[in-house]
């Protein structure tokens, strides 16, 4: 997931969460009989929510309806745009691969992919490995998430990581780091007596 | 590939900036490949950042019901605008708004759960989440590591398990600490402390956390006879 839609989606939530939040603040607070400051849309406990005059207040204008219909697309594009772009599963297909003579050529992501992550679930320790590939084309990026055997040094293992299947990877595509993600957990496993 | 061992020869020769670029890079990879102990980590870290969530689940169901709200709007607004009758519902709910007052109980619960729901949204948006995720210590400037709190438990309790006069553990790992709950069926308690406060530091230093947790252990004996 890009850092720019980790951004928008966190600012996009907050946004929602403080217009519910000043909304439904304050019809408690003067639903409960706190005195509103007279500009306010409420005046008191006995108000209601949105009256009819408040409603049709700038329905016989000229510009009301469709500026209500465009200000509804434009929610309903910008949404759909972010609901598409949060379920969409970003996978990167090719990298760029520098063959150092001036030429370029195109490696498949499945392929280091698929590479990275059997060479990460044959490390010491590791039970089972998943690799994936975010990032563009000529600065790829991976997300590995490790499954731990019993009896191993997490620190230990993401050395390995690192230095084995990590540095191969990066090294065998020609780039000139590989930034990487890891998440290591372990196998659920009884607690065992050493005898 | 596939050999690990082979580091040095299996992979594809690179042009040479590549290679003198990371000299100690290959050489940490050949001593890996040996399996030998642990290599000592370079002690810069302290200051890891924690892993902050994407919030896609959040994201997503705000983003669903924001369509659907304004989709549904838009279509009766356009249907009303085309000299259609407005659907039940809109009518119904222009009445309700008109003649609920503000002290009315449905309303105030209305807004009471709007008002929560926003402070959850705030509070969504505001902190990282990711709390079973613990940063590990950078070993390698372009790798960001984490390693789940239920698995840092498991290896501190398969190490508790390993001191003798051990019976059984039960470790809970939290952001900052590590409590350790052992039952002991022989040897002095005291003697089975120290064992596992040594054990269990030497195991945290192994887990590789950038804020490795605080140490606490507490022994019992066993109630029943082993």
């Amino acid at each position: 997931m890009s850092a720019v839609l980790r951004t928008v989606n966190r600012v996009l939530i907050g946004l929602v969460g403080l217009v519910l939040l000043a909304v439904g603040g304050s019809v408690l607070a003067v639903g409960l009989g706190l005195n509103p400051p007279s500009w306010w849309i409420h005046d008191a406990g006995d108000d209601v929510l949105l009256s009819d005059a408040e409603r049709t207040r700038w329905q016989d204008a000229g510009w009301w309806w469709p500026t209500v219909i465009a200000a509804l697309a434009l929610v309903v594009l910008l949404t759909l745009w972010w609901l598409t772009a949060v379920l969409r599963r970003r996978r990167l297909t090719e990298v760029r691969v520098n063959t150092g003579d001036g030429e370029g050529a195109l490696l498949r992501g499945r392929a280091l992919e698929s590479v990275l992550t059997s060479e990460a679930a044959q490390l010491d320790g590791v039970q089972r490995a998943h690799a994936h590939l975010t990032g563009r084309p000529d600065a790829p990026q991976t997300r590995v998430h490790l499954q731990l055997e019993p009896h191993v040094d997490p620190g230990t293992t993401l050395n390995y990581l690192t230095t084995d299947a990590l540095a191969h990877a990066r090294d065998s595509a020609g780039l000139k780091s590989l930034p990487a993600e890891v998440r290591l957990t372990g196998v659920k496993h009884k607690a065992e007596r050493v005898s | 590939m596939s050999e690990p061992q082979g580091s040095e020869g299996t992979t594809q020769r690179l042009p040479v900036i590549e290679r003198a670029a990371e000299p100690d890079q290959r050489d940490q990879a050949a001593s890996a490949a040996a399996y030998g102990p642990p290599p000592v980590l370079e002690g810069d870290a302290g200051g890891e950042r924690r892993f902050w969530s994407a919030r896609r689940i959040p994201a997503g169901i705000v983003a669903l019901l924001l369509l659907l709200v304004a989709g549904v709007f838009l279509y009766d607004i356009a249907a009303v605008r085309a000299n259609r009758p407005a659907m039940h519902w809109r009518r119904e709910l222009a009445r309700q708004l008109a003649e609920r007052p503000l002290d009315d109980t449905w309303v105030l619960v209305g807004a009471g759960v709007a008002a929560a729901l926003g402070l959850w949204l705030i509070l969504l948006a505001t902190t990282p989440g990711l709390r079973a995720v613990l940063p590990m210590r950078r070993t390698h400037p372009d790798v960001r590591a984490g390693l789940h709190r239920d698995a840092a438990a498991m290896v501190l309790r398969d190490r508790a398990m390993e001191v003798a006069g051990v019976q059984s553990v039960r470790v809970r790992t939290r952001r900052a600490k590590a409590e350790v709950r052992a039952v002991s069926h022989f040897r002095e308690l005291d003697d089975v402390r120290a064992d596992l406060d040594a054990t269990l530091a030497e195991a945290i230093r192994g887990l590789g956390l950038a804020r490795p947790p605080a140490l606490s252990v507490h022994v019992v004996r066993t109630t029943r006879k082993g």
